[in-house]
């Protein structure tokens, strides 16, 4: 393969990892004020996003290929993923600054952490064998399960944290287990290339698929516990509620990233011969979360727990996209794109109302917050009514999307659950509406000081608000754009 | 779907028995074989065949843990350096360049680990460390 391409198809992992490693010896050596570290980390992404954006033009249809032995993939897909993480860990940052900032000499450290996290979802994106796809997700996942509990005044942030750590670990062991069964039915971890995955499944009739069915089925549990599809969604809720208000954003969004990215190019380029086994499975799936996420949230008091479910439900509508297979991927980007950014928005909001160290956010301290900090609860009520599907909204055009998708696949039961829930999701978004515009604040309730709010969350709202808006209003741009990130 | 051939699971289904199987077996076999004459010092916990002379719970310094996580770390390395080293005629150059690379970054992490106080047996460096912290830290909120 061309060589000077070899280093290039790594080159944002690169940019991160020496951006950490920069980070750590400029804050050791000279104990700079917090915005040294605001360079340096910015520096590294915008590094890593003008990285991508340059894949994404040179490689997105033609010249795409696997580097390192085919390890790494250069096509569309990686290039997108990366033109999402790195921006979606700037927004991250800046909507935990002040989280950052209070923890002292720490705060390099947490920075350092959210960099690396982001360097690992784009690794699981371009990974193109499986065990690249695991240090990808380890690396990601680890950089995660410390954020969830940096802060260390709060004993439910630790219990968050090694919560996490504990069914994560287990997951990923499950993940493991999944790809070793793959290797025995196939005979290989490489995705492309003569003797890859891919290829030998397409070539070959396997009179006894047992052993990759049962592969086929764990890579999918491993997977779905990263994006928290029902029925591995337990620890979400516990998670979210229970780390730093300030960094939960990040936390749902960049799972949600990473892991639906992983999980569309195992399951359409890699797996793609094999859609009749697992296109049923993905679909129950996607039918389970989107119940499991609405109903629980229904029942929720507290708004970053209701978060949590309706990211189970979120985690449903994405997986219909991927019933449709590679047509669908696309589709999957967009909902995907959104959500994410709505999700952060959210969280950011949530920390601004309850403090951004705080685990709990419960719903009486959102009451009357239309009056007393009119722009957040106009933002908040954005997001909420995005993820609710309302139209105008980014929302409702992935939406629409992602069920446009599954009826072409075939699958309208799955669509007609999807739109039962969406209808019903409405009431526990517009609960949360309700309380922040028409309920007054308890007499004697103890609220937590007037909800503060740095520059880098009024910065993160405002882009989610427009993203919301403008994708919302005109998708079509971007829904042609995003057909092009296909994996190879 | 195609029709459902459970034959491929054979071999798991007889390793799933086996597994189980011998564990079992080889429990109760031990139980009914082995002889058995208990004494004091036969049912302690087994601490390289010496007699206990206290119970092991009891405190000791976090620090140790510290010391312990580090060496770790070296000592993995020291696993890659074997391999490497192995295999030194046919890396070459290149070779030479990505171990002095995952050397650097472990360095790198000593040098922060080091400078953050995590080898200062007594703390001080680590206290200065996290007051010069605090005091940039108060100084961010006023500026806020």
């Amino acid at each position: 393969m061309n060589g000077s391409l070899t280093f290039l198809s790594v080159a944002p992992e690169i940019a991160l990892a020496a951006a950490v490693v920069l980070l750590l010896l400029v804050e050791v050596t000279f104990k700079p004020r917090a915005w040294a570290w605001a360079v340096v980390a910015g520096a590294g992404l915008a590094a890593g996003t003008a990285l991508s954006a340059w894949q994404w033009v040179a490689h997105r249809g033609a010249d795409t290929g696997t580097f390192w032995n085919g390890m790494i993939a250069v096509d569309g897909f990686a290039a997108l993923a990366g033109l999402l993480v790195f921006p979606l860990a700037g927004l991250g940052l800046m909507s935990a600054w002040r989280l950052a900032a209070s923890q002292g000499r720490r705060g390099a450290e947490f920075i350092a952490l959210v960099l690396l996290a982001a360097a690992g979802a784009h690794l699981m994106a371009a990974a193109a064998d499986f065990i690249m796809l695991f240090i990808g997700l380890e690396v990601f996942s680890l950089s995660l399960y410390v954020l969830a509990g940096f802060t260390r005044e709060r004993v439910d942030a630790d219990e968050a944290s090694l919560k996490y750590f504990l069914l994560g670990a287990f997951a990923s062991a499950v993940f493991l287990y999944g790809v070793a069964l793959v290797f025995a039915a196939t005979g290989s971890t490489t995705f492309y290339g003569d003797g890859g995955i891919a290829d030998y499944l397409a070539g070959t009739v396997i009179f006894r698929p047992g052993v990759l069915l049962a592969g086929l089925a764990l890579l999918l549990v491993g997977l779905a516990f990263k994006v928290s599809a029902a029925p591995f969604h337990v620890w979400a809720p516990d998670v979210y509620q229970g780390a730093p208000g300030g960094v939960t954003g990040f936390l749902a969004a960049a799972a949600k990233v990473a892991g639906f990215a992983a999980l569309a190019r195992v399951l359409t380029a890699v797996l793609g011969a094999r859609a009749d086994d697992w296109v049923p499975a993905v679909a129950v799936l996607a039918a389970a979360s989107v119940v499991v996420g609405t109903l629980l949230a229904i029942v929720q008091d507290d708004v970053k727990r209701l978060l949590a479910y309706s990211s189970v439900a979120h985690a449903g509508f994405i997986l219909t996209a991927l019933v449709a297979g590679r047509g669908g991927v696309g589709d999957m980007w967009f909902y995907l794109a959104t959500y994410a950014v709505q999700v952060l928005g959210a969280f950011t909001v949530a920390a601004a109302v309850s403090g951004d160290r705080a685990g709990r956010s419960p719903l009486a301290h959102w009451a009357g917050l239309g009056r007393r900090a009119p722009w957040l609860a106009a933002a908040m009520t954005l997001m909420l009514l995005a993820m609710a599907g309302i139209p105008l909204t980014a929302g409702f055009a992935g939406k629409v999307a992602v069920f446009r998708a599954a009826i072409d696949a075939g699958y309208l039961w799955l669509v007609i659950v999807a739109v039962l829930a969406t209808v019903a999701g409405l009431f526990f978004y517009l609960r949360v509406i309700v309380a922040m515009y028409l309920a007054s604040p308890e007499e004697g309730a103890s609220l937590p000081a007037s909800p503060a709010v740095g520059w880098g969350a009024r910065f993160v709202l405002a882009v989610a608000a427009a993203a919301t808006l403008v994708f919302g209003i005109a998708p079509w741009p971007l829904l042609e754009v995003l057909r092009d990130a296909l994996p190879l | 779907m195609p029709q459902t051939d459970l034959s491929a699971y054979l071999p798991i289904a007889l390793m799933f028995v086996l597994v189980v199987g011998f564990s079992v077996v080889s429990l109760f076999l031990a139980r009914l074989v082995a002889p058995r004459h208990p004494t004091p010092e036969k049912v302690e916990p087994y601490e390289c065949g010496i007699v206990p002379l206290q119970e092991p719970v009891q405190r000791f310094p976090v620090k140790f843990y510290l010391v312990a996580m580090l060496y770790v770390i070296f000592d993995i390395e020291i696993v890659f350096l074997f391999a490497w080293a192995a295999s030194f005629d046919d890396l070459g150059w290149y070779g030479l360049a990505a171990v002095g690379l995952f050397t650097f970054l472990l360095i790198e992490t000593l040098v922060y680990v080091w400078r953050r106080g995590a080898l200062d047996w007594n703390l001080p460096r680590r206290r200065r460390y996290q007051r010069a912290g605090a005091a940039a830290g108060d100084a961010e909120r006023t500026a806020a």
